[in-house]
């Protein structure tokens, strides 16, 4: 996104396509993809994105006492939002507090449904200035900040697995660069590759302090009719996995109004959303971007 | 039974690392310019970017920073291990080693428990750094 904006501000282009497109779920390279990164880690049995993540997690139930009861508010609270949006991976397919305590261990601390999906398909955004948005079809979603923090070191070196990771310098510049304050934001789409993730950022962003996760999660804070609704799709946890477009793509059309029974707004009791903050996240917990986009 | 899991590749970089393991010796590159024992190897210093190096060999004991139990088998020389631990070790010395957890239950294993390297020769020429509660006897020590 940030060259995106470099190569329109230069006048190198006037409009960028970012698009993502993958056959992950009925093909073979995903799995393939992250078994080459496991490299010699692969000789202890250390495999994907789950085992690296569960590390983290694991430190951090270590460090700041959060763990499942945390998550599975997240995991349920995504469900609630898939279940508005028919083209969820799990739309019909509600899940219950109790369903996600009987969900099957895939790497402990991680449970089947604090894992993202991994889907077939795709998905874009057209980013290019406002001048021109203005006279286009859909009404713009406007940038007003960006941020980037690259910590890099690999999950298995990492001291910050438990935080603070880039989203606390990447969500800082991108806030200082809109000029706006955390508690002006109305709603955030979180790269959710596994609910940890959603914890980390979020607490990493300033929304709540280490640990207290759990307590701002309660009474459905992220759900449809909550205070900061979270993952408005389903997010990558049960929408569907298409990397960072994901979540930038929902917060666009949710500031477009496009997004109907899920819409933020009236008609989910939420508020009606003038900013939204967006996260990407890469590796382990490796590289992070942030992204406010506003309504014009 | 062949040993049917992943080895690792040895190259000119981890060379001395796993020679070093077939002896039952954890031998770390430390930097002279900063004393800073590093791990994975490297041409130059992580902090210092100093490009001189003298071997250090850990006594092979640390503390479980954080571990992961796994349920599923990625690779189906895992299967007959499930559920089994892979750790992050913080050494002593300093590094970080992913490892795993052997000679307790997975249940059994919590952060900043104190761990020592047991070997397991797998194959003819690679051996792999596991570790182990530390026992009493060490622990006194």
């Amino acid at each position: 996104m940030q060259h995106a904006v470099g190569v329109l501000e230069s006048g190198l282009c006037r409009y960028v396509l970012i698009s993502y497109g993958h056959n992950a779920l009925s093909g073979d390279s995903m799995r393939r993809m992250l078994m080459e990164l496991s490299g010699d880690d692969a000789v202890f049995g250390h495999f994907g994105a789950t085992g690296g993540y569960a590390l983290a997690a694991r430190r951090a139930m270590h460090e700041f006492g959060t763990g499942p009861e945390t998550w599975k508010k997240i995991a349920v609270g995504q469900r609630k939002w898939a279940n508005l949006n028919p083209a969820a991976m799990m739309f019909g397919k509600p899940m219950t507090e109790a369903d996600y305590d009987k969900a099957r261990w895939v790497v402990e601390p991680l449970r089947l449904p604090d894992n993202c999906l991994i889907t077939d398909g795709g998905r874009a955004i057209i980013v290019t200035s406002l001048e021109r948005a203005r006279d286009l079809k859909q009404p713009p979603a406007v940038i007003m900040g960006m941020g980037q923090d690259h910590p890099s070191t690999a999950v298995a070196q990492s001291d910050w697995m438990a935080g603070p990771t880039g989203a606390r310098k990447a969500g800082e510049t991108a806030l200082a660069m809109a000029g706006i304050r955390l508690d002006e934001v109305d709603a955030c789409e979180i790269y959710d590759c596994f609910t940890y993730t959603v914890e980390i950022t979020l607490q990493d962003y300033g929304f709540f302090k280490p640990g207290e996760g759990r307590d701002w999660l309660q009474g459905g804070t992220i759900e449809p009719g909550g205070s900061m609704p979270v993952n408005t799709s389903g997010g990558q946890l049960s929408e569907a996995y298409f990397m960072g477009l994901t979540p930038i793509a929902e917060g666009a059309m949710q500031i477009m109004g496009r997004c109907g029974k899920r819409q933020l707004g009236p008609e989910t009791r939420t508020k009606s959303p003038e900013i939204i903050m967006i996260s990407d996240n890469g590796g382990i917990l490796e590289s992070h971007s942030c992204i406010l986009l506003r309504r014009w | 039974m062949s040993y049917d899991k992943p080895l690792p590749r040895i190259n000119a970089d981890n060379q001395a690392f796993w020679e070093g393991c077939r002896m039952h010796e954890l031998r770390f590159q430390q930097c002279k310019g900063c004393g800073h024992v590093r791990w994975p190897p490297s041409d130059r210093c992580p902090r210092c970017h100093c490009t001189e190096t003298r071997r250090l060999i850990s006594k092979g004991i640390g503390r479980v920073y954080t571990f992961a139990v796994y349920h599923v088998a990625y690779h189906p020389g895992f299967a007959g291990d499930l559920p089994y631990t892979v750790a992050v070790v913080a050494l002593d010395e300093g590094p970080h080693l992913l490892t795993n957890i052997v000679g307790c239950r997975p249940e059994q294993v919590v952060c900043d428990m104190p761990v020592e390297v047991a070997w397991e020769d797998v194959v003819d020429r690679i051996t792999l750094p596991k570790f182990r509660p530390l026992s009493s006897a060490e622990g006194l020590g």
